[in-house]
């Protein structure tokens, strides 16, 4: 039991991780390599503040979002005006830089060994609060007046800007959510598997998440959450298959990416009003017919 | 439709999953036996073994999981221990730190495990040590950094046990053969900065040589994924060193050890356990004239033995690793045998062992570190592609 | 010393010229990063492999070997992973989320076909270094730099110079136009993914030679993709030349801040460099839109 319960927070970590990449890669449209290492600097920094300096872990945290969210700005500046296969040239190029930094600095942050003995704090409990606050935020987002600027801006830049849409804006707050998101799933990582090192935190990572947006429909945030929960349990469930689960993902993947391009979801939605309007749907067709 | 369609199969694809998940919660080991607790007195005597099987480090994981699985054949044709059999439950943590946390958390809490074979990787070791206060099951393992260990106040983890000589042993070990046999007086190191077990063995190595005399003219560390030594390698040279020290992975080792030869360095390069066999083979001629230390030397009788029974059925050579499992099986076999499998008796057992003779050497540990007491170490020159026995040293304190 | 330092950046540039060659076609036929190629490097290298210690031959017939897998390999490969999205004409962006489950794929392929031992090449050279001049090239390295500048060097004149290559420049520019003029369109993609894989064989059997095999060799694509980026959209010329600066600059900052801080730098080079010159080093100021 313990053991699925441990399965279940992990996943929901990544959901939180994944909701704010889908503010930036699903909804703005840009494509960063590198969010996992706002993960890392999540992680660590309240790693380091409640191991190494004793301070207490709400405040822990919040003092490591609001540092990421500040390098995050400085990345974002030069970065969000670049075109797109810049974007992801250069979060790369930091997500690499940080990873590198963090292996460098090792008296403090203990270098590649990571830092160890975080205490668990991370239940299951405060992971699925946080999912859930996490994805109501994200989904009022999306159908608020700023998630359409986005979708605009995403979809024809030229013409948002034409429409006086602020573009640079829209795209740096976007960046910034998803900083934000991503480096509080780093801090309740951290607490959950009480140890970090740098490694784990690459651009493999960062495409993982990504890969996850489209599997589950980029257009969906319900897709999304679900396209996470299925490709992060997935490796979990099939551990069994050893190396062969490696192939069956990617063939998943590739069928859903090849047959079914906008995602497992398409464009639906998940919501009570949705859901309400299908079941009474249904019900019209079945008099109708 | 559709899209009703797509969640419900969706819904139904994770259903299904978590059903056959939970449904063959041990299909993951190789060596597969769905264990119920409720077979507990008659049943088999469960041990876990933790290690890589697959990934970069898999060829020492995977040589400590063969070597236990020996033993415990040998145990089993002999009748198992008190009439039960030993049977392996062996978790596969592919070089990945979560993926070992998970498989721990298992093996202690679903498996039931009597005690663990733990790897040699320092980097899962450390990060297992912490978690494994939880839990009542030893673990046995050989990585060699102290953090694996002992905690940071200097008392040892009440679980964890090395069974070899740890990075201070071995270090100032080969510092100290270095120094004292070689006559070497200038070294330059190299080595990979994200791993525990490269950067546990620099201090004492520096330490030691230090004492005696001699210098470290450079020190030059490398990233996890670098492959072009060569620059580094030539800071050494520039340096003046007269010898490299490389305490390296097997697979930085053999680039690191072409590269130096390519750069026009022919000085001594001093490695630690990973120079041992398949090394010398892998890497080619540009071996010659390294010199490493090792656990145990191939050319010994009862080691000899074993390494050809097991080529001879698997067509692969046992290393050093291989018996480190192996021994580690022994010793569990005959504690278990005398306070049987409860995990809290035999975690008692093995902080008092002592004088256990294994194909590794002596094995005592001490309660007090949980660490081995003077188990010897042997160093090596490998001379046309062979390992050649040098000199054998006891592990001082 | 610092002669030889620049012989080493050289020599790792040619090895991530190599890799950009192959890269920087699809990136400049269809548009998009196929980070398939790395996965690929491996997948044929590792044919390679078998093959050499199989039938005992010679470097030349290893590579020839490895180049067709290569080849073939990407042959199916978009078949499978990229060309339902041709067809449908969705959004580039989702080739590159493809090739990326593709390289996956690739990898997860290897690594249960040759299990986590990592293998090296037999030798194919007597002795691995030559001496010129005092400074120490190694044999290897040299004839990646000769084979990356001789790829090169046919590949331009293939696409400059020929018919096909001509074919290939109108689909990479316009792909319904060129199709309209009854080029075959499809045709066209398939040829220009064979020859990026039989340019990732010739590169995967060099990259075992130096840095001997293992499932995850194909990362160093990420080099190849910051090469062909840094040479800017539209020229596979300026991508061979990014890709040599970039190994002269790692190298050069391996030697002065350790390779430990060279990413730091090395990426804040590249901010400055995009930032000033977006068009990279030879492409064209390709707009995303007017």
């Amino acid at each position: 039991m313990q053991f699925y319960i441990s399965i279940l927070t992990f996943t929901l970590i990544s959901v939180i991780a994944v909701t704010g990449i889908y503010v930036l890669t699903g909804l703005t449209g840009m494509f960063s390599l590198g969010q996992a290492a706002f993960m890392a600097i999540g992680a660590y920094v309240s790693g380091f503040l409640v191991v190494k300096a004793g301070v207490p872990f709400v405040l822990a945290a919040i003092i490591a979002v609001v540092i990421s969210v500040i390098v995050g700005y400085i990345v974002g500046l030069p970065t969000v005006r670049l075109r797109r296969d810049y974007i992801s040239l250069v979060t790369l190029g930091f997500g690499e830089a940080i990873t590198a930094l963090l292996n460098q600095t090792q008296s403090i942050t203990g270098g590649a060994l990571g830092v160890s003995g975080i205490p668990k704090i991370t239940t299951l409990t405060l992971a699925l609060i946080s999912a859930i606050v996490c994805i109501v935020l994200v989904s009022y987002l999306k159908n608020s007046k700023y998630g359409r600027q986005c979708i605009a801006a995403r979809s024809d830049e030229l013409a948002a800007k034409a429409m006086g849409i602020n573009v640079p804006r829209i795209k740096m707050t976007a960046f910034l959510i998803a900083v934000a998101v991503t480096s509080y799933a780093g801090v309740l990582y951290a607490f959950f598997t009480t140890y970090v090192d740098p490694g784990i935190f690459g651009w493999k990572k960062s495409a993982e998440w990504v890969i996850m947006v489209f599997f589950g429909g980029v257009n969906s945030l319900t897709g999304s959450i679900i396209g996470t929960i299925i490709l992060t349990g997935l490796p979990e469930v099939l551990r069994f298959a050893a190396d062969y689960r490696t192939v069956f993902y990617a063939v998943l993947v590739l069928l859903i990416i090849n047959f079914k391009p906008t995602g497992l979801f398409g464009e639906y939605e998940l919501s009570v009003g949705n859901l309400f309007k299908r079941l009474s749907g249904k019900k019209e067709e079945r008099s109708n017919a | 439709m559709k899209k009703f369609l797509a969640i419900f199969l969706a819904v139904l694809m994770i259903v299904g999953m978590t059903a056959c998940g939970s449904s063959q919660p041990e299909a993951e080991s190789p060596s597969e036996t769905p264990q119920q607790e409720e077979t507990a007195p008659e049943g088999d005597i469960v041990i876990g073994v933790l290690q890589d099987i697959t990934g970069v480090t898999s060829t020492l994981g995977k040589m400590v999981q063969e070597g236990a699985q020996w033993a415990a054949d040998e145990i089993n044709a002999a009748g198992g221990i008190n009439g039960r059999k030993v049977k392996l439950v062996t978790y596969d943590t592919k070089a990945d730190v979560q993926e070992a946390i998970n498989a721990y958390n298992r093996m202690t809490t679903t498996d039931k495990v009597s005690a663990i074979i733990g790897p040699p990787v320092a980097n899962i070791a450390i990060a297992i040590a912490p978690i494994s206060e939880q839990y009542n099951v030893p673990v046995l393992h050989f990585a060699i950094d102290d953090r694996a260990t002992i905690k940071d106040d200097g008392t040892p983890y009440k679980n964890m046990f090395l069974f070899q000589p740890s990075a201070k042993q071995q270090g100032a070990i080969m510092g100290k053969f270095a120094v004292e046999e070689q006559g070497l007086k200038k070294f330059g190191i190299i080595y990979n900065q994200s791993n525990a077990y490269s950067v546990s063995l620099l201090e004492p190595f520096k330490n030691t040589v230090e004492s005696l005399g001699a210098k470290v003219v450079a020190e030059v560390p490398y990233q996890p994924n670098d492959k072009d030594f060569k620059t580094m390698l030539n800071k050494l040279v520039s340096a003046g060193a007269e010898a490299i020290y490389a305490p390296n992975y097997t697979q930085e080792l053999i680039l690191i050890v072409q590269q130096a030869r390519a750069i026009g360095f022919d000085g001594r390069l001093i490695c630690g356990l990973d120079a041992c066999p398949p090394f010398p083979t892998l890497c080619g001629p540009e071996a010659d004239g390294v010199i490493y230390i090792n656990n145990i030397t191939e050319t010994e009788p009862q080691i000899q033995g074993i390494i050809e029974a097991y080529k001879q059925k698997t067509g692969n050579d046992a290393t050093n690793k291989f018996f480190l499992g192996y021994d580690v099986m022994k010793i569990l076999a005959k504690i278990i045998e005398e306070v049987g499998d409860d995990p809290v008796a035999i975690r008692d057992a093995i902080e008092n062992l002592s004088g256990f003779q294994g194909l590794t050497g002596n094995i005592t540990i001490d309660p007090n570190t949980h660490q081995t007491k003077g188990l010897e170490m042997v160093m090596h020159e490998i001379q046309n592609q062979a390992p050649v026995m040098l000199k054998r040293y006891s592990a001082e304190q | 010393m610092s002669i030889q330092i620049i012989i080493n950046g050289l020599a790792v540039g040619s090895v991530y010229a190599l890799i950009a060659t192959g890269f920087s076609l699809i990136f400049n036929i269809l548009k998009f990063s196929n980070f398939s190629h790395g996965a690929l490097m491996t997948l044929s290298a590792f044919i390679g492999y078998f093959f050499a210690v199989k039938t005992g031959s010679s470097l030349i017939p290893v590579i020839i070997v490895s180049m067709l897998a290569g080849g073939l390999v990407a042959y199916i490969g978009e078949f499978v992973a990229f060309r339902k999205i041709t067809l449908r004409s969705t959004s580039p962006v989702y080739y590159f989320v493809s090739s990326i489950t593709l390289g996956t794929l690739y990898e997860g392929i290897v690594t249960i076909w040759v299990g986590p031992n990592f293998y090296n090449y037999p030798r194919f050279f007597q002795s691995m270094v030559v001496n010129i001049g005092g400074f120490v090239i190694s044999k290897p390295d040299l004839i990646m730099f000769i084979s990356s500048c001789l790829a090169l060097a046919l590949l331009v004149i293939f696409i400059q110079k020929t018919r096909l290559g001509r074919a290939l420049r109108s689909v990479s520019f316009d792909r319904d136009t060129a199709g309209l003029m009854g080029i075959n369109v499809f045709g066209i993609i398939q040829l220009a993914f064979f020859i990026s894989g039989a340019l990732a064989g010739l590169s995967g059997v060099f990259l075992g030679i130096n840095y001997t095999l293992y499932p995850q060799l194909g990362n160093l694509v990420v080099k190849g993709f910051i090469a062909s980026v840094i040479g800017g959209l539209g020229s596979i010329f300026g991508a061979v030349v990014g890709a040599i600066l970039l190994g002269l600059t790692e190298t050069l900052l391996i030697n002065f801040v350790g390779s430990g801080y060279a990413p730091v730098f090395s990426f804040l080079i590249m901010l400055a460099f995009l930032l000033i010159r977006p068009q990279g080093i030879a492409g064209s100021n390709v707009q995303e839109k007017a």
